[in-house]
């Protein structure tokens, strides 16, 4: 019974951490997403990818092109980080548009991205639910 | 990791050297930064100071007109590294480069635009310094534009070598090798 109640435990836990992983891959920032690639990545851009940038998608390219040779650690990180920061910036994107009505609401009279923004921050216990997560999505709390 | 404040307007020189001290950096600091844009900043023409720096080596660019303005504006200083005599970025640099994104997506900078010089010691030519300079601030710039979808717009990039050394005492000081970012007001 104690085995049966820890293995339930292990798996909630398993499910808790792979839920808390998940959601902070939502809004992961630039930043952080290059900590892990260097973390992850690092030791295969110096083997397999010398001399090529950042730019215009070079590593990734070159990373995935080196797919069988790479660390298996390396793939599951670029694959992660590659769809996180592509959700990032559909955030960034749409928070403006997604928050446009509680904006109109709550932060009448002000004028200009960074001053809206400030208000929406001011305002989150009264905004909707999809405006909160785009600003999180966004990195922009 | 050092800041310096010079003139009624903040220009902060920060140089981020080691991966400790990047830890400590962050895009909010960045933001900060280089957000104190003031009514009454200097409009610097970057053709000026390319045609400066290029007829100045070896002779130093700090006192001339142009890149004078240009200290007057919002700016700060990072380490980046590159391989050897080469414009690929190294991976110890890749978190310097996403903070640089982060802050640059921000809606506080989004809408302005950002001068990028490249920066070397007084180790070897001047003039292959020089060159080497620019190619890397490009590299940086399409870097940035590409892989870190900033808006092409707002950046520029120039190359200013060896001539505006950070520690002009010891022109040959790892120190001197930065890349500048120098917010140049509102896109247009």
């Amino acid at each position: 019974m104690t085995n049966r109640i820890g293995a339930l435990g292990g798996m909630l836990l398993a499910s808790l951490l792979a839920w808390i992983g998940a959601s902070h891959a939502q809004t992961v920032s630039y930043a952080d997403a290059m900590t892990m690639l260097t973390r992850d990545c690092g030791a295969d851009v110096k083997r397999f990818c010398r001399g090529l940038n950042l730019g215009n998608n070079e590593i990734r390219n070159c990373l995935v092109g080196h797919q069988g040779q790479v660390s298996p650690q390396c793939t599951a990180t670029l694959d992660a980080v590659t769809a996180s920061i592509e959700r990032r910036l559909a955030a960034q994107a749409s928070v403006f548009k997604v928050c446009a009505g509680n904006a109109k609401q709550h932060c009448k009279g002000v004028v200009g991205e960074v001053h809206i923004l400030q208000c929406l921050i001011k305002t989150e216990r009264v905004d909707s639910d999809k405006c909160n997560q785009a600003i999180t999505d966004a990195g922009w709390r | 990791m050092a800041f310096s404040f010079c003139g009624s307007l903040v220009v902060a020189l920060l140089v981020w050297s080691g991966s400790a001290a990047a830890q400590q950096l962050t895009d909010r600091q960045l933001i900060s930064t280089l957000g104190q844009m003031t009514a009454t900043a200097p409009v610097v023409d970057v053709g000026l100071l390319v045609q400066e720096a290029t007829a100045n080596v070896t002779r130093g660019v700090a006192e001339l007109p142009n890149w004078g303005k240009l200290a007057q504006l919002p700016q700060l200083a990072v380490e980046i590294d590159f391989e050897n005599n080469s414009v690929a970025i190294e991976p110890e640099s890749y978190r310097t480069m996403g903070l640089i994104a982060d802050a640059l997506h921000h809606p506080q900078l989004r809408h302005y635009k950002f001068l990028v010089v490249g920066h070397t010691n007084a180790t070897g030519k001047a003039e292959h310094n020089l060159e080497l300079s620019l190619q890397r601030a490009d590299a940086i710039m399409i870097s940035l534009t590409t892989t870190f979808g900033v808006p092409p717009g707002q950046l520029i990039a120039i190359g200013v070598g060896q001539e505006l050394p950070l520690d002009a005492a010891n022109p040959k000081s790892p120190v001197n090798r930065r890349v500048q970012l120098v917010n140049l007001g509102v896109t247009k």
